[in-house]
């Protein structure tokens, strides 16, 4: 074991201990609720791993402060000709932390890695049929069908050096033990990793040999997972660290009255719905129907859509901070259906008259899941949708627990009625079509997040069309159309965009993405 | 002796393997670790092969088997989550728990056997019932709360102590120690405060108690009598007397020192064995749940075997009745 005084202060006494907060100005702290659980780019698809290693491997294209593709180990890329897929033209002059050269063999061998079945972003892959070196800076992705959308997919596929992986054993992610790449990195990235001690602390240095034109300040920075809301927020406000995401909506006051701090307020681009049990032929939690699904009804679903009022969802839970959503994905998000951007007005009678056609006059009660540690005020919006519910006569059974269990329950159908929230992880209209509208098919990857089992065969009939199309507008008729079908059929009761929260020091400028990743390299403390 | 230790080692195995057993019999109720360890758009075929991978469907008993054969031959498995040895994992932390837990402990004896002592002695007087209303006050706060007002105060509003993590540590051998810096003294108080504050007023209690119970006896009155100096009679005969069943309840309770602070090092950021067990909690890191509650079960076996053996040291009678 290596001797290490990792910061002995010999500061006592309350006075001087004020102006440690001030000593250095370019050494930035800053604090998550969740500690990302590899280095390794590969192994983990989950937002904590590939937000923090974005800072330290590169893609062939990353996203811009306004979530747009831009350039990065790709110079630039252009459909292929002769047949489907899209070639990459690779930036010269870049070298991986360890000194070693960036060529298209990292690029196929990171792709033969994160393709693997040891990988867990392999799915980002599924549309590939063949990847060609055409010289060392030139590849080829070939697809099985156009893909207009492959270049914005794959922006999260980072490239690890073939020399280094090879050397040292991490040719594959690891998925049972550990190996090299799960605490060391070589990226080609601004930032490199100086130490690392799981789940307490992780410390970067700037990449002195980074490509890319430097616009941060930061000589040091390190990351701690605090997983209590209170603690980080009192790590904020005593100074110990500059900057934490997120904070939850009852301390964003705080915050903001106290000086020296500020809140960044943004739209994810997550919304949150409510799914119903389309397949199910009879209520699972009702003790006064059986035999039969109210919710397979258009019109029982069109009055639980009439039954919510957004606006006092927005003004008592969230402080005004939520936008109403009308589809799946926010507006803004590529795909957005301009053409239908209302959402269901808030209509109680209408609500209870559309119950009364159905055959329900008196109402009836039926079981409604949530998850109480996933979204912001989850628990508190299911309670306050169930009363909205039950005064149109939808008298909603609520039970809420922690999300893991709770998608193993929707996975076995235990609901009438769920919350879902979804961010597209393409940040395009077509991934919740795929993965939420699509008829359930394993073969085919479709619908695999489609718990209630929506099926209608003209959006799965749209959706081909919608992945391969190249001409905007005749792509977005086809977007609209599908959104105009769930949406008459109520598929789904989009509610709101999930607002994003993160408190800062006033004197650090950093971009809030509206994917919640967080980027070192915007990052300047004045 | 020596039989009596290998006898209560030999008791401890079983009690591991019991508890190892109960853990496993809950792990499944605690939720699915597959959808933690997968993001969103990994498909169910992936999602079902690494299942049969980590050897999920199999039966509980074979899991339980697996689990503690691979226990028993020092295997402790992979960690769901970070994919580290588990065994490396949990040794990483144990420091920081157990210098946390000593800390706690020593606060809590070097404050509550005088206040014992003084509350013991002038039984009725007014610093008595304040002392005693306070540490009841304390004692009914949950620790969490006491926890984030010791934060607020002194982190927040009067900046003087740090409000998470250990601050500076050194590595001395395999031990990561905070006891050798400034900076880890001053990250080590409040959590060791809060973490001790139940410990102090149980520690206060029971030497008052037992103090006034052992100053009525006959010998401190014939002491008394004989004209025995108060301070000697107090601290030399009347103290000694005291501690025996002290000893034995403090002992018993460092075991759940140890388990409990676990709500302690979550509010304080204390990165510990229970700061571990709670992320694993949130992402059913089967592995590592198991091997925590293993190690506490063992911590346990291991406290009330060194409360045995001091109380054997303390009280001469118990020797006799040993090798009896």
């Amino acid at each position: 074991m290596k001797m290490q005084i990792i910061s002995s202060s010999a500061l006592a006494g309350g006075a001087m201990l004020l102006s440690v907060a001030s000593a250095s100005a370019e050494s930035f702290k800053w604090a998550s609720n969740t500690d990302p659980q590899t280095m390794d780019p590969h192994a983990v698809n989950s937002a904590p791993v590939l937000s923090f290693l974005n800072n330290i491997y590169e893609g062939l294209v990353r996203r811009n402060q306004d979530m747009s593709i831009e350039g990065s180990l790709a110079q630039s890329w252009e459909p292929l000709t002769g047949e489907d897929g899209w070639r990459f033209n690779l930036r010269q002059g870049v070298s991986f932390q360890d000194g070693a050269a960036f060529t298209a063999e990292d690029v196929m061998f990171s792709y033969g890695r994160a393709s693997n079945e040891a990988a867990d972003v392999r799915s980002w892959f599924a549309p590939v049929s063949e990847v060609r070196v055409v010289d060392d800076y030139t590849i080829d992705f070939v697809t099985k069908a156009p893909n207009p959308l492959f270049p914005d997919s794959i922006a999260n596929f980072m490239i690890l050096d073939k020399g280094w992986s090879e050397t040292n054993g991490a040719e594959l992610p690891a998925r049972d033990a550990e190996n090299f790449a799960t605490m060391h990195v070589n990226g080609t990235g601004a930032f490199a990793l100086a130490s690392r001690d799981p789940g307490v602390k992780t410390v970067l240095v700037p990449n002195a040999g980074w490509w890319g034109k430097v616009e941060h300040n930061i000589t040091e920075a390190t990351f701690t997972p605090i997983g209590n809301a209170a603690t980080g927020l009192a790590a904020l406000l005593s100074g110990e660290i500059d900057f934490i995401q997120p904070i939850p909506l009852q301390d964003v006051a705080q915050v903001e009255n106290r000086d020296g701090f500020k809140v960044l307020e943004g739209e994810e681009t997550r919304v949150i719905m409510f799914g119903f049990g389309h397949e199910h032929d009879e209520l699972l939690y009702s003790s006064d129907v059986s035999g039969s699904n109210p919710f397979q009804d258009v019109r029982i679903r069109q009055a639980a859509a009439h039954a919510i009022d957004i606006a006092s969802i927005d003004r008592v839970l969230f402080r005004g901070k939520i936008e109403g959503a009308s589809q799946l994905v926010p507006a803004g998000i590529s795909g957005y259906s301009e053409a239908n951007s209302d959402r269901p007005a808030y209509d109680p009678e209408k609500a209870k008259s559309l119950l009364a056609e159905a055959g329900y006059p008196d109402g009836f009660n039926f079981g409604l899941k949530c998850p109480n540690d996933r979204y912001i005020n989850d628990e508190a919006l299911c309670r306050a949708a169930a009363s909205m519910f039950a005064a149109v006569g939808m008298n909603a059974e609520l039970s809420t627990g922690p999300v893991r269990d709770y998608w193993p329950q929707l996975r076995e159908d235990a609901f009438d009625m769920y919350l879902l929230g979804w961010s597209p992880g393409t940040f395009d209209m077509e991934h919740p079509i795929r993965f939420l509208m699509s008829t359930p098919n394993s073969e085919k990857k479709l619908g695999s997040w489609n718990f209630g089992g929506y099926s209608n065969a003209r959006v799965d009939e749209l959706l081909p069309g919608i992945q391969r199309e190249v001409d905007p507008e005749a792509r977005q008729a086809m977007v609209d159309e599908v959104v105009a079908i769930t949406q008459a059929e109520v598929a789904y009761i989009p509610l709101y965009t999930q607002p994003l929260i993160w408190a800062a020091k006033d004197n650090v400028d950093m971009t809030q993405r509206a994917d919640n990743f967080f980027m070192l390299r915007w990052v300047t403390v004045n | 002796m020596a039989y009596f230790i290998l006898k209560r080692l030999i008791q401890s195995v079983f009690v591991m393997i019991a508890v190892a057993f109960l853990a496993f019999s809950l792990f499944r109720f605690v939720g699915d670790p597959i959808t933690q360890m997968t993001g969103v758009e990994t498909s169910i075929e992936d999602q079902e092969r690494l299942r049969e991978n980590l050897g999920l469907n199999d039966p509980f008993v074979m899991q339980f088997a697996r689990f503690t054969g691979d226990m028993l031959q020092g295997d402790f498995g992979y960690s769901y989550r970070t994919r580290q040895p588990v065994g490396e994992m949990i040794s990483s932390r144990v420091p920081a728990t157990l210098e946390l837990g000593v800390v706690a402990l020593i606060i809590s004896l070097l404050v509550g056997i005088p206040a014992g002592v003084f509350t013991a002695l002038r039984p009725r007087g007014f610093a008595t019932q304040t002392i005693l209303m306070t540490t009841l006050v304390g004692v009914s706060i949950p620790t969490f709360v006491i926890g984030i007002m010791l934060i607020f105060l002194f982190g927040v509003q009067l900046g003087w102590l740090p409000t998470f993590g250990r601050g500076g540590t050194i590595q001395i051998g395999g031990w990561n120690s905070s006891l050798f810096t400034i900076d880890g003294w001053r990250a080590l108080l409040l959590p060791a405060i809060t973490l001790g504050v139940y410990q102090l007023t149980l520690t206060m209690r029971l030497v008052r108690a037992e103090m006034m119970e052992v100053l009525r006896s006959d010998y401190i009155r014939f002491g008394m009598a004989r004209g025995v100096p108060m301070r000697s009679l107090y601290f030399k005969h009347a103290l000694a007397n005291t501690m025996v069943p002290v000893i034995t309840i403090i002992g018993l309770q460092f075991g759940g020192v140890i388990a409990f602070s676990i709500v302690t090092e979550s509010v304080f950021q204390w990165p510990g064995m229970g700061l571990l067990f709670l992320e694993s909690i949130r992402f059913v890191d089967i592995p590592v749940m198991g091997v925590y509650l293993v190690v506490i079960a063992f911590f346990f076996v291991l406290v009330n075997l060194i409360v045995d053996i001091l109380f054997a040291a303390i009280d001469p009678r118990l020797r006799v009745m040993d090798t009896a």
